[in-house]
């Protein structure tokens, strides 16, 4: 198995029923039902290799939960192919389960009333770990996640971000190669969000897992993901680095000036598009890749006494390129960005 | 590791963990324990003062037979019970059904070891709540039998399968339906009268009883009850009640093998 | 006079309970019209009970002409009382008090503390399940069947006698909810404390009188949720005398003080124990 995770032309149509509101409405979609067809996934296509880290990006409803579902296998496609750790998660059986785990930030495992350690023993047997793995996986996790003062707490009584770092552990005892996680840091605070994402990134590189995961925190894409799928309303819009989404959507730089005496915008002007002039401080719109070069000359020509090369956020690049999806008409809209070439 | 071996050991950590959560709620477990004591309880006061004021019997069933039919009604209701419907309501609706689904295990045997650490519990303490009953109340001891206790036994085990199968595929209707559990409360009003948990089936009325007969609910708790009291359990309406119940936990077993891969299906093309 | 600053800022509240009661009725009706579909789900079901119900009363009258003096259509009178307060507890009881437990549990009833209203009416009242008015119109229509079928019209005295001795009735069972829910401000760990009162309900189906001694020394007098169902339902087919009526109201009144008692210790205790 060349890839970790194949999708090809993936699409999953619902139908889903219309009803007016009201008593009459009611009523008239129990005698005439109507339907309508909703696409929330829209042939999608893309690879992922072994220990590759991915994160799905797209705005609430965009159809990444729907994706990782069906690679999950908890749904079927309509249209398309998987294939997930050389298995087709629908038909894959116990083999495929047992090679991924599915970690839903919004929805925990662990049993409610007990320690973390009874539902560690229920998995055990659950996944049928030989002990010795169990002992060892066990210890590793405990260790990295720093679990041992919780394990003998009921799950109800942790902190929500104690929570998850045990929800990770129960999810991970049998060494899955695939980790599909959705929203694992949702609602914790900003440390624990950070102890889950250098745990995931050591996880990783221990055993060369491959993880995809959804996120609405911005500092999960950047610190954990290599590469991001954007979705919209079911379709791909771009498969890359984050930096090469940025380029994209962003050609421009801008570079912050501290003016030295007597500057006028005039000679400022010269060396790119003046966004904001106001003695002692200036901003230039550069073309991207001049960006160095520019700000090199600026420097020499004894007009400023300072530069600084701005990156927009990151969140203002995907705004940007959600933006001008928006803008392009619905069917005919390419990828925006040639996809990453198939070998 | 052995197949065997594996499933021994599944099923050992889910019943342990199933008794051990169990025994957070013992509370509300003792309160759903007092319905299903009252309840009978509740009948059987009716009969006996309809008996009492007919002299003694209504159609032969003494004050005696209807305080020991009750006591058995009492108990193995509660060996047979099956809650599983509204677990599996509450697993689709809370979405608890996607992690239950992504492991390499039919959430079915999770249910099966729920019910046997359940049952465990609140079948011993009915049985001691009738042993203790029966220290001060001569009347509702059973007269010394083991065959006929092993019979008995067996039919509970048999009649719990049937129970557990029937509530299980009813409450997988989940999958299509927001409604399933007002479907398993129907029916399970309907059984309390066609299963003896209101009268003995003898006392119906005849046209009600010959339905009954029909239907699965006299194999669940009439048919083991008349093993354990004695009454009614010549040669043939044994080995009737048995293969009554052979053939309905066939029945209602393949329901849920349908309803389990159709609903994996439905399930997989709406979601949850 | 010069307004001082405190009567300037502070604007005047007029802290009316009807307007808080009336608030939270058109909600909850606003609500549950949202699921018109739930109305016919609840009719066919109290109908689907009813039947079983009157079917189990016919079961037993087969065998027998009286239950503890009461006759068959007797019975089902008070059937249909026992359905009407079924009604009341669904729609009223169980949503309101009913989640007190589970409130203190998630802490929203912290929320309701703070509200400028008596907080045990709030609760009261803060969620109706009003379909559940089926259970009470088709309760009290059965009940006035049976009154057909005895032959006994019902006279101004009679209907007068039953309003009372009902409302009586209906006290009881709230004080029995209220102080029973009360519990949950000791035992938090307990989630099903209204099955209690379920399982006690249940032998209110039948006439008290129909238990015998043993069973209705536990069902009426020590856990006397079975007088809710016989005492109005004697009162409509003439079995209550004049002073029944009055001691109805005086058990009635008495449930409701010290219920309220209960509720303000049980208050005094989370407050002071802080959760």
């Amino acid at each position: 198995m060349s890839h970790a995770i194949t999708a090809q032309d993936l699409s999953k149509h619902y139908r889903v029923k219309v009803r007016d509101p009201g008593l009459r409405g009611a009523l008239y979609a129990l005698v005439s039902p109507r339907y309508r067809d909703v696409t929330a996934v829209d042939r999608l296509s893309f690879q992922i290799e072994h220990g590759e880290i991915v994160a799905f990006l797209g705005p609430n409803g965009a159809g990444k939960t729907t994706t990782l579902k069906m690679l999950t296998g908890l749904l079927y496609p309509t249209a398309g192919t998987v294939t997930v750790a050389g298995c087709n998660p629908w038909t894959g059986g116990s083999a495929f389960k047992s090679r991924i785990t599915l970690v839903l930030g919004n929805k925990q495992q662990l049993l409610w009333d007990l320690p973390p350690e009874e539902t560690f023993r229920l998995n055990k047997a659950i996944y049928g770990i030989p002990t010795e793995v169990y002992e060892a996986q066990r210890t590793e996790l405990v260790d990295l996640l720093g679990l041992g003062p919780l394990l003998d707490t009921p799950a109800r009584q942790l902190s929500l971000g104690e929570r998850m770092k045990c929800e990770l552990a129960a999810a991970l005892l049998h060494r899955p190669t695939i980790l599909m996680l959705d929203e694992p840091t949702l609602g914790l605070d900003v440390t624990a969000q950070d102890a889950i994402r250098r745990f995931l990134l050591d996880y990783r590189a221990r055993h060369n897992a491959t993880m995809l995961l959804t996120s609405h925190y911005m500092a999960d894409i950047t610190a954990l993901a290599s590469r991001v799928l954007m979705i919209d309303r079911g379709r791909l819009l771009f498969d890359g680095s984050l930096n090469a989404l940025v380029a994209r959507t962003t050609p421009l730089k801008r570079i912050e000036l501290t003016l030295a005496e007597g500057a006028t915008p005039e000679q400022i002007a010269r060396f790119g598009e003046i966004h904001h002039f106001e003695f002692p401080h200036a901003t230039i719109d550069v073309p991207r890749d001049e960006a160095t070069r520019a700000s090199a000359r600026i420097l020499m020509s004894g007009a400023v006494v300072d530069v600084s090369i701005q990156d927009p956020p990151i969140e203002d690049a995907i705004r940007l390129a959600f933006a001008e999806a928006a803008n392009t008409e619905r069917p005919p809209a390419p990828p925006l960005v040639p996809l990453v070439p198939r070998p | 590791m052995s197949t065997a071996a594996l499933w021994a050991r599944r099923y050992g950590a889910l019943i342990r963990a199933a008794w051990l959560v169990d025994l957070q709620y013992r509370a509300d477990i003792a309160l759903w324990l007092l319905w299903g004591i009252i309840e009978p309880a509740v009948a059987l006061g009716i009969w006996w003062s309809i008996a009492s004021a007919a002299g003694g019997d209504v159609d032969g069933f003494t004050q005696l037979d209807f305080a020991r039919y009750f006591f058995a009604v009492t108990l193995i209701n509660q060996l047979t019970q099956a809650w599983d419907a509204w677990s599996i309501d509450h697993w689709v609706a809370e979405g608890e059904m996607n992690y239950r689904l992504a492991r390499p295990l039919n959430p079915v045997h999770e249910a099966i070891a729920d019910n046997l650490a359940y049952k465990a519990r609140t079948g011993t303490i009915v049985l001691l709540v009738w042993l203790l009953a029966a220290w001060f109340w001569p009347i509702v001891r059973l007269p010394v039998h083991p065959r006929r206790w092993l019979l008995a036994a067996v039919a509970i085990v048999l009649g719990a399968a049937i129970r557990f199968f029937n509530g299980f595929a009813i409450g997988l209707l989940a999958f299509w339906t927001t409604r399933a559990t007002s479907l398993i409360e129907l029916q399970m009003a309907l059984g309390v009268f066609l299963s003896g948990q209101i009268a003995p089936l003898d006392l119906l009325p005849h046209p009600v009883a010959v339905i009954a007969h029909y239907l699965w609910f006299p194999y669940v708790i009439a048919f083991p009850v008349s093993l354990l009291t004695g009454v009614g359990d010549s040669a043939s309406s044994v080995a009737h009640g048995f293969i009554g119940q052979i053939v309905w936990l066939v029945v209602w077993w393949g329901a849920y093998r349908l309803v389990w891969r159709r609903g994996l299906v439905r399930y997989g093309a709406v979601g949850g | 006079m010069v307004p001082s600053v405190a009567d300037a800022a502070e604007p005047r509240l007029e802290l009316n309970t009807w307007a808080v009661l009336r608030a939270l009725i058109r909600l909850s009706a606003t609500l549950e019209l949202q699921y018109p579909a739930n109305f016919f789900a609840s009719m066919f079901g109290t109908l689907f009970w009813l039947t079983m119900a009157v079917l189990t009363v016919a079961l037993f009258y087969s065998h027998t002409t009286h239950l503890g003096g009461w006759s068959f259509w007797e019975t089902v009178a008070l059937l249909g009382v026992f359905n009407a307060l079924v009604g009341v507890v669904e729609g009223v009881f169980r949503p309101g008090i009913g989640s007190l437990a589970e409130q203190i549990r998630h802490g929203s009833f912290d929320l309701v503390l703070t509200r400028p209203v008596d907080a045990q009416l709030y609760l009261t009242f803060r969620e109706l399940d009003l379909w559940r008015i089926a259970d009470f119109v088709l309760g009290l229509s059965l009940a006035g069947y049976a009154m057909h079928k005895l032959g006994r019209p019902l006279d101004a005295a009679h209907a007068l006698a039953f309003f009372i001795t009902f409302a009586s009735a209906i006290a009881v069972l709230y004080s029995v909810w209220l102080a029973l829910m009360c519990l949950a401000f000791w035992l938090v760990a307990i989630e099903n404390l209204p099955t209690v009162f379920d399982a006690l309900f249940e032998a209110a189906r039948y006439p008290a009188s129909a238990y015998p001694k043993a069973l209705r020394l536990v069902f009426v007098y020590l856990l006397p949720v079975a007088w809710t169902t016989t005492i109005p339902a004697s009162a409509l087919v003439g079995r209550l005398s004049m002073l029944g009526v009055v001691e109805s109201v005086g058990v009635g009144c008495a449930a409701l003080l010290v219920s309220r008692l209960v509720w303000r210790a049980a208050l005094r205790r989370y407050t002071s124990a802080g959760g």
